[in-house]
């Protein structure tokens, strides 16, 4: 009778303990990619989750996008499971024509894939150096689908790589832009803290177009 | 005799053998005291009423006193207790409203009602008119954040195991028919609803019925105008979002006609009940329950023996005059403050440098704002201004006279210099992130209960939140009539509110004057943010642009000058300052104007389609 008495605790903690670790492996294989115009990638907001290209697969009985977020180069990478999948950009998101048409992406193991796009205007002969105390930028704006104006050029500086609209440290926006012509403009550091104390400076341009929620971004340019 | 003891291990085994030793009785089944059946509540008079209350209590959402942090969240107030406000941007999921079980809980209500024979009909006919115009309440505060969502008329959904749920998947309605429905079952409710006011606005009535359809087709008439003038509008294919142009006149002219007959036929005024101090005046016609005739419909916070419900003036009581611990959560800032007209200056700025960049200097803190709007010093505690009959202290500092340059010295709040002066008042403000202190140089007059006790955790304060307002009826008529070119009838109303203002009267109106005039009047009273969403301007007021005017938060701090043996030693001086504890200037994207569908929605009923952005 003891005996069974010192058995039921044992009995007891075998019965609470709950079953193993997770049972499915992480996601292994990687899409990786960019979203380009003329092969050359698209430059956009790369914080805050701005920009979003979403994917889709089909047969499963929910359909909800796995979301995939651009980075400031317009590049992106999702690690994710083998299989079929449906890459479209986001609706009414990005400085591009909202196009929603699918891209299939077969993946196994690892795939690169290039997502078309096709801007409203785009960014050439960017320069952005700094000159003395200032910052000397220029570009030219190119229309490159019609019916859309231009709201406004910024030029942002940064302490980091990561500057943007949202993230910076200067900014000065440009109204009246023309395009096909060369717009310059010097931007004035000295009341700037981080020109001051000799730090890292970031720059890049970016491009509005009027009713547009996001900004066409030149590369980033490391000044110092 | 031995005495007992208690072995761990004997608990053990009591607990083991319990698992498995039990026996089964019938002990466990009996009828719940917690849920109630239809016939319960349907065949007793009071139970039906105490529903009623339940659904009062559910029916708060967006900006309100009981939230006061959600004051910081636009450009009215910001945020100084403890840690910086992080916030960069407006939330997918900001403010919105879907809840379908309220309004699954408001047709199960009418359902019973309308089968009870406890109530004779004038009472069910009361009680179906304000249920109704709860249910259109739910609606629209669904329908301004989201759009167009599904409208299940008085039907009460049952799921049975097995059953199809295609029936119980409804689309989403249009924009359009959206505001239509509300303002249909407005009407309806309106002609069911008694016309008499009730203690502390805290029920509908007839008028309130009336206001919410004369605000809800202001909203649709405007977003149909304002949407459309974009340079992209924003609109779903099937019209869940966005409102054809040629809808608006007909929306103006219902708002129009609606609001008239509140201002025409309601108990209400434009409450003036001292004409001699129209500071006092405005804030008792927005603050002071006791024979209160501008406030139509209002969340009330005093409960019969539950005493006071709301803790925002404990929480956002000046330091000098609070009576807890708590104090100084949030305060007004300078962006608010400025949008204040002067009696005869559209342009509000307060005055703080001459021409030449030179300081102006005040004899006391308060005459920086002499000849402003009456309704400033009704909703801000300016620095200097009295409360509770004592003066609000607010000093920054002390600008100190030396070799030709002002150096500004600060101290911790309350230390007074050799001379016995103080330095940093004990209420701030500074811009450091100490709890409790100030930070933007104002405080909150307006729903700041003066009743003694009011600012305590023990008490609270039962002051109420008005929801609809009689300046409110004022003012749509003012903008309907502006919006269908009706110049001297929408002058007539606009220059009523600013004449309670004390300010000069308008001899013209536009769509800028109707914003500025809510911005200034309905300052704090869950407005701001809907007014600059339906006239499309909230993505370019909110710009996200560092040290903008708008976008970022900014303070002003007043200081006590000290240059001993010059005329200005003694007066004081004002800096404007961005906003410390706002990191970020308030950024409202174009995805903003219309809140995220909840892709759970969408899997649980695939007809939901998603907004735009989305």
């Amino acid at each position: 009778m003891k005996k069974i008495l010192y058995i039921l605790p044992i009995l007891t903690a075998l019965t609470i303990v709950s079953c193993g670790l997770d049972n499915r492996d992480e996601p292994e294989s990687t899409i990786r990619g960019r979203v380009v115009y003329n092969g050359e990638a698209v430059g956009v907001r790369g914080t805050g989750e701005a920009v979003q290209l979403q994917l889709f697969q089909d047969g499963y009985e929910l359909t909800n996008p796995v979301p995939v977020y651009v980075t400031q180069d317009g590049t992106f990478e999702i690690k994710i499971f083998d299989g079929e999948y449906k890459l479209v950009t986001r609706n009414n998101n990005g400085p591009w024509v909202n196009d929603r048409d699918t891209t299939v992406v077969r993946l196994q193991g690892m795939t690169d894939v290039d997502i078309n796009v096709t801007p409203l205007f785009t960014l050439s002969n960017v320069s952005l150096a700094l000159n003395g105390t200032s910052l000397s930028a220029s570009f030219q704006a190119n229309e490159v689908t019609q019916g859309w104006d231009i709201d406004y050029a910024t030029i942002v500086v940064g302490r980091t790589s990561f500057v943007d609209d949202v993230s910076y440290t200067v900014r000065r926006d440009l109204r009246d832009i023309d395009t096909g012509v060369l717009t310059t403009e010097l931007v004035d550091l000295t009341e700037n803290a981080d020109f001051k104390n000799g730090r890292a400076l970031y720059a890049r341009i970016g491009l509005r177009a009027a009713g547009k929620d996001q900004s066409i971004y030149s590369q980033v340019v490391k000044l110092r | 005799m031995k005495t007992t003891s208690i072995s761990i291990f004997k608990i053990i085994l009591l607990f083991c053998s319990m698992t498995y030793l039990q026996s089964c009785s019938d002990f466990l089944e009996r009828q719940p005291d917690q849920i109630l059946t239809d016939d319960q509540i349907f065949g007793d008079k009071v139970m039906i009423r105490s529903v009623l209350a339940n659904f009062y209590g559910r029916v708060t959402w967006g900006q309100h006193i009981g939230d006061w942090y959600s004051f910081t969240v636009l450009d009215e107030a910001g945020k100084s207790d403890q840690g910086p406000d992080n916030m960069q941007n407006f939330g997918n999921e900001h403010w919105r409203v879907s809840n379908y079980e309220l309004i699954r809980n408001f047709n199960q209500f009418l359902k019973g009602l309308r089968e009870s024979t406890v109530l004779n009909d004038t009472e069910k006919q009361e009680y179906e008119g304000e249920v109704r115009f709860l249910r259109a309440w739910t609606y629209f505060n669904m329908c301004r954040g989201l759009g167009g969502m599904p409208i299940v008329g008085d039907e009460v959904f049952e799921y049975i195991s097995g059953m199809d749920v295609g029936s119980l998947q409804y689309p989403r309605a249009t924009e359009a028919e959206m505001y239509d429905y509300i303002i249909a079952e407005c009407e309806a409710a309106s002609l069911m609803l008694p016309a008499s006011t009730n203690t502390n606005a805290a029920r509908a009535n007839r008028w309130v019925a009336l206001m919410l359809k004369a605000r809800s087709a202001i909203y649709a008439g405007s977003l149909a105008n304002y949407n459309n003038k974009m340079t992209s509008p924003i609109r779903t294919p099937g019209g869940e979002v966005g409102i054809a142009a040629n809808l608006a006149n007909a929306y103006y002219e219902k708002a129009l006609q609606a609001a008239q007959e509140v201002i025409n036929t309601s108990p209400y005024s434009l409450q003036l009940t001292k004409p001699d101090d129209l500071e006092r005046n405005f804030y008792e016609a927005l603050s002071v329950k006791t024979n209160n005739t501008e406030v139509i419909w209002a969340r009330d916070h005093g409960y019969p023996g539950e005493g006071q419900q709301v803790n925002f003036t404990t929480m956002n009581i000046p330091g000098s005059h609070a009576e807890d611990i708590d104090r100084a959560a949030a305060g007004p800032i300078l962006n608010l403050v400025e949008d204040f007209e002067y009696v005869d200056d559209r342009n509000g700025d307060i005055k703080i440098r001459d021409d030449q960049g030179n300081f102006i200097f005040y004899d006391d803190p308060l005459d920086a704002f002499a000849n402003k709007d009456a309704r400033l010093g009704g909703s801000v505690i300016l620095p200097n201004a009295l409360f509770r009959g004592t003066a609000v202290e607010v000093q920054a500092g002390h600008k100190v006279w030396n070799n030709g340059t002002w150096q500004t010295v600060t101290s911790t709040p309350g230390e007074r210099d050799n001379a016995g002066r103080v330095i940093t008042s004990a209420n701030g403000p500074n811009r450091s992130n100490e709890q409790f202190i100030n930070k933007s140089g104002f405080f909150f007059r307006k729903f700041l209960d003066e009743t003694p006790g009011a600012s305590t955790r023990g008490r609270n304060s039962d002051m109420w939140f008005p929801r609809f307002r009689f300046a409110e009826a004022v003012l749509i008529a003012a903008e309907a009539a502006m919006e269908l070119g009706q110049q001297s009838i929408a002058l007539g109303y606009i220059n009523q509110i600013r004449s309670r203002a004390g300010i000069q009267p308008l001899a013209s109106i536009t769509v800028d004057d109707i914003i500025q005039e809510r911005r200034v009047e309905f300052a704090f009273e869950n407005h701001r943010y809907w007014d600059l969403k339906r006239f499309r301007r909230a993505h370019i007021i909110w710009n996200g642009v560092v040290n903008s005017p708008n976008a970022q938060h900014w303070a002003l701090f007043p200081y006590l000058v000290v240059a001993p043996g010059t005329p200005n030693d003694g007066k004081f001086v004002f800096d404007r300052l961005t906003f410390s504890n706002s990191l970020h200037p308030r950024f409202f994207e174009l995805r903003n104007y219309y809140n995220f569908i909840d892709l759970g929605w969408q899997n649980a009923n695939p007809k939901i389609v998603l907004n735009p952005f989305q």
